[in-house]
């Protein structure tokens, strides 16, 4: 198990490598650079006593993008592995601290969705298993085939158009109302809460489908299994064959899933995030994407990236614990 | 011999069908009792079972023909701009009080020196500023005289004057003194100074200078080489060449304050600067041009005034006033007011110049003359009631629907009563702003039977953008994933089939395309193609290649593991065994094997891309205006008030989105289904 890990990090360590590296290339090659703006905007200050070529060299120097683009990709890999991620170009603030910033924003909405992803999704799932073919079935079916369909910015319009403009129950977007300021301590917190609310309805719609499906699949494998006709032909009770007999094994496959899951809650939620303007991860990464803010991009990728391999691990991992008849090697 | 045989076991299963219309019995050797189906048709049959997966198949057929098919059928195309006639609350006039003076040339051969007619403006306020009748201006050695004429009339002419004397302190040259022989040579009608060469070769250093003499002070300027011009300061009158006397002077001296007086029969002009003034005695004048604040407005409709009509009418304005323009004998009077007004050879009023000008707000004078009359009334009253604005009733041109005027049949303009604003504007002006009827971009239409789901902000029909869109949005899905699969099958069954070391080499390289984030690739990809100004059909390319790039790695494991399982059977060992080629062992003998599986991961695919596809569209970031993709009609009201207004546009795109990937997920679904009943989901 053990040895499994440190293997299976080492390997993640080297994809890591790579991805950053393909990356990297593609950071490199964008064509109106933040470099190139800033070396204007040095130069062209009065006082300025370099003339804009010049600024450029130095400033190509200073971030290591004048070693051509493996050069450039090492010395980014130094700084980072010696945890020096430079100062985001778009936020103008260390990027550690852009992360800071925003990070739990995006943890608060992704844990919330989670949750209820969960509560919603596996009972669901689970009913619509227990009745093949009925209408239960069917519908829980279609309900989970519409919201893998769904395109995020389509159904974040949705919302907002009935809950934001027909209904006025929630603001359009932002985090804060506009009287946030003089609220108490409390009233803040309910204030955020429910700008929350609309964003993490749309998490929720959006990943609700494939959760769903997925419980149900297995659940049925697990109920056309033979040990679940010996358990019905022996006479156990249908309640105690689905909850302990199906429900235990069905878990097998969904706690591995939702273990994966969990890193990625940490990820933010890009699209979703943008749409609603939570000043969470995802937004500010998609702010820094649209200026070419390669430190910050650089480090949100290769955060997100860690986060999918930890999650494969950890999936992989739980797959070990939870089935007694799989051993990881 | 074949042929024969099959006919013969049709016969005999025919007469076997006929015999079991008459007893209805079947016996156990009956070709129709067990059907064998091929594999393709029980896929079929198991297929069309499946409710969802027929519903989703007819949604695709439906959206296919809708896309491909539609646009040969329907009448706009994707870029087409729809105009229309609306009624709109135009700037309809603009009536100001004239502050600028126009110039009208009277005489276009008179030379006349541009930054001096630039000038023209200033150069009136000064003078009635100092309440002047006369300016003289000069623009190097020519001068100019500004004549005033009478109340906002002015003339400009070329002007002969000779310079006579200073007065006041002055600087006069004296002459000029020369380093290499100490001399100087003195200017005409200067008298020598004794002592002053001297003096000058004391003092006479550098480029320049002050010295005294004698009490008088001098000034030297370096002039051509070793040599200095001098100066003279001096006080009081001054003559350039003779003097003129006594009398001359006691006129001057009357004309204190003012800078023009006669004597003896010539007109004399002060040019004052600082303490010194020069005097000229003007010798002629040719006026070039006549300028005036005051604007004509003829008292009939439509009848343009030509320049020069109105130049001499001004300028005879205050010298007689009749003129003669075009043949035609015209009067010009001054009113009390300040107006002009000019009366036709018949004695009828003809036109008018005011210093207030009533215009269409395009500067065309095209007004009524009533109409004029009506609005600076309407002012007058405003500015008497200190109110900024106010309506009034007036009959306008009547318009049809499509903006033109209407005639009746002699040819004369139909009138209709119009509402008219009258604004104050905070610059001064006053905007006249009525209802007319203009062509416009017919923008944001409500769905109506001409445009069936309403235009869009830019003009285009919504329901021919959506066609045109449904062809990119499906064309993209198709060449993404069958550049995932060809991507997919290439390196998954080269990597099933050597296994070991390429094996090894290509599983590594699926892992690291799996773990590349997809999403903020292709956004950071968006915003490079934006920097660059990229072509909207390049970009379409880019990204259709990068996303099939991205998406391979999925299909890759899947032939990779069917194949690894496949390899060790029978058939494969004994391909082997017959010699066949690698190649066609690869993908004529493994990769068929993998088709089910594959046609459902395309299937299922295409729902994914067209969404990634509309994802990136509704950023801005993939494909452009005005190429119509369903993502960019989203797009184009995404902003919040659009969002809320326009819900027309938006809503049957969305819809249009999500049927299209429920049908792809269904049918995929209904496939999988179809070629392996008892695969896990």
């Amino acid at each position: 198990m053990f040895k499994y890990t440190v293997k299976r990090l080492l390997y993640s360590a080297i994809i890591l490598f790579f991805v950053m590296f393909i990356i990297y290339a593609l950071m490199y090659n964008m064509p109106t650079s933040y470099v190139e703006t800033k070396a204007r905007e040095l130069a062209s200050r009065p006082g300025a006593n370099k003339s804009y070529a010049e600024w450029l060299a130095d400033l190509n120097a200073q971030y290591g993008m004048d070693k051509g683009v493996v050069g450039g990709y090492f010395v980014w890999l130094g700084n980072a592995v010696r945890g020096n991620w430079g100062d985001s170009w778009a936020w103008t603030i260390p990027v550690t601290q852009v992360f800071k910033n925003t990070i739990w924003y995006s943890f608060a909405l992704s844990v919330v969705a989670y949750i209820f992803e969960i509560l919603i999704a596996i009972p669901l799932g689970i009913t619509a298993a227990k009745k093949q073919y009925s209408f239960t079935d069917y519908f829980t079916t279609v309900v989970s085939m519409i919201c893998i369909s769904m395109p995020t910015f389509f159904l974040a319009t949705l919302l907002k158009y009935f809950f934001s403009v027909k209904l006025g129950w929630f603001d359009l977007s932002g985090m804060q109302g506009r009287n946030y300021m003089n609220l108490s301590d409390f009233g803040k917190f309910l204030d955020v809460a429910k700008h929350f609310v609309l964003p993490s309805v749309t998490l929720i719609i959006i990943n609700i489908g494939g959760l769903m499906r997925y419980t149900r699949t297995n659940m049925l494998e697990v109920l056309n299994a033979d040990y679940i006709r010996t358990a019905r032909a022996k006479g156990v009770p249908e309640k105690k064959v689905i909850n302990y007999h199906a429900f235990r094994n069905t878990l097998i496959p969904l706690i591995t899933t939702l273990g994966g899951m969990l890193p990625g809650l940490f990820s933010g939620a890009l699209i979703t995030e943008s749409l609603f303007a939570i000043r969470g991860i995802g937004f500010a990464s998609y702010t820094s994407m649209t200026q070419a803010d390669i430190p910050f991009i650089m480090f949100y990728l290769a955060f997100i990236s860690i986060m999918t391999l930890l999650g494969n691990l950890i999936s992989d991992l739980l797959y070990g614990a939870v089935d007694p008849r799989v051993r990881l090697s | 011999m074949n042929n024969s045989l099959n006919e013969a076991l049709k016969a005999k299963a025919a007469a076997r069908a006929g015999e079991k219309k008459t007893d209805g019995e079947m016996a156990l050797d009956d070709v129709a009792r067990v059907k064998v189906l091929s594999p393709g048709r029980r896929v079929f049959k198991r297929f069309v079972r499946n409710r969802l997966a027929v519903f989703g198949s007819c949604l695709l057929i439906t959206m296919f023909l809708f896309s491909f098919a539609g646009p040969l059928f329907y009448a706009y195309g994707q870029k087409q701009i729809f105009y229309k006639y609306s009624t709109e609350n135009v700037n309809y006039a603009l009536a100001k009080s004239n502050t600028a003076y126009n110039g009208y040339v009277v005489d276009g051969s008179v030379d006349l020196a541009r930054p001096v007619v630039n000038a023209m403006n200033s150069n009136i306020k000064k003078m009635l500023e100092k309440d002047e009748e006369l300016r003289l201006v000069f623009e190097g050695e020519d001068a100019f005289l500004i004549r005033k004429l009478g109340r906002e009339v002015y003339t400009l002419s070329k002007a002969d004057a000779d310079l006579v004397c200073t007065t006041g302190k002055s600087k006069a040259l004296i002459g000029n003194y020369s380093m290499v022989g100490k001399k100087i040579v003195y200017e005409k009608g200067e008298d020598p100074v004794p002592g002053l060469e001297e003096t000058a070769a004391d003092n006479c250093k550098g480029k320049g200078g002050t010295f005294t003499h004698n009490g008088v002070n001098y000034t030297f300027e370096k002039g051509a080489a070793k040599s200095f011009d001098l100066y003279a300061e001096r006080e009081g009158l001054a003559y350039v060449g003779k003097p003129l006397g006594e009398e001359f002077e006691q006129a001057l001296e009357a004309a204190a304050g003012k800078n023009v007086f006669e004597f003896d029969g010539s007109t004399w002009l002060l040019s004052a600067s600082g303490n010194a003034a020069k005097v000229y005695r003007l010798i002629s004048e040719t006026v070039g041009r006549v300028y005036s604040i005051l604007t004509a407005d003829t008292y009939e409709t439509g009848v343009r005034l030509a320049d020069d009509f109105r130049a001499s009418a001004l300028m005879a304005a205050y010298s007689g006033g009749s003129f003669t323009s075009s043949d035609e004998e015209y009067t010009i009077e001054p009113e009390e007011s300040g107006a002009l007004v000019v009366y036709d050879g018949s004695g009828a009023e003809y036109a008018e110049f005011t210093d207030f000008t009533v215009r269409r707000y395009t500067g065309e004078d095209t007004m009524d003359y009533d109409l004029k009359n009506a609005i600076t009334s309407s002012i007058l009253e405003m500015i008497s009631t200190s109110s900024r604005n106010c309506t009034l009733s007036y009959a306008l041109p009547m318009q049809n629907e499509t903006g033109s005027y209407i005639y009746d049949e002699n040819g004369n303009l139909q009138y209709s009563d119009s509402e008219l604003t009258i604004t104050q504007r905070d610059t001064g002006e006053f905007v006249v702003n009525c209802e007319q009827i203009i062509y416009v971009i017919n923008r944001f239409e409500s769905p109506s039977a001409k445009h069936i789901l309403g235009t869009d902000g830019d003009g285009f029909d919504v329901l021919a953008r959506i066609m045109y869109g449904g062809r990119v949005s499906l064309m993209v899905g198709f060449v993404v994933v069958f550049l995932e699969i060809l991507l997919g099958i290439i390196m998954g069954g080269l990597a099933g089939y050597y296994g070991k070391w390429v094996d090894n080499l290509i599983m590594r390289l699926v892992d690291i395309f799996y773990c590349l984030p997809s999403m903020p690739i292709m956004i950071i990809l968006g915003a490079m193609m934006d920097a660059l100004r990229m072509n909207t059909y390049i970009r379409l390319v880019i990204m259709m290649a990068a996303l099939g790039l991205m998406g391979w790695a999925g299909v890759a494991r899947l032939v990779r593991g069917q194949i690894l399982s496949l390899r060790e059977q029978e058939f494969m060992v004994a391909t082997e065994a017959t010699g066949i080629k690698v190649k066609s062992r690869i993908f004529r003998h493994l990769v068929p094997n993998v088709m089910p599986q594959l046609i459902v991961t395309a299937t299922m695919g295409m729902g994914s891309v067209i969404i990634m596809e509309s994802t990136l569209s509704y950023l801005g970031l993939g494909v452009k205006h005005p190429l119509a993709t369903w993502g960019t009609i989203i797009n184009s009201v995404s902003s919040a008030s659009a969002m809320a207004h326009y819900a027309f546009i938006w809503i049957p795109v969305g819809l249009l989105i999500c049927l299209t990937v429920i049908a792809f997920n269904f049918v995929g679904d209904g496939l999988r289904d179809a070629y392996d009943p008892k695969s896990k989901r």
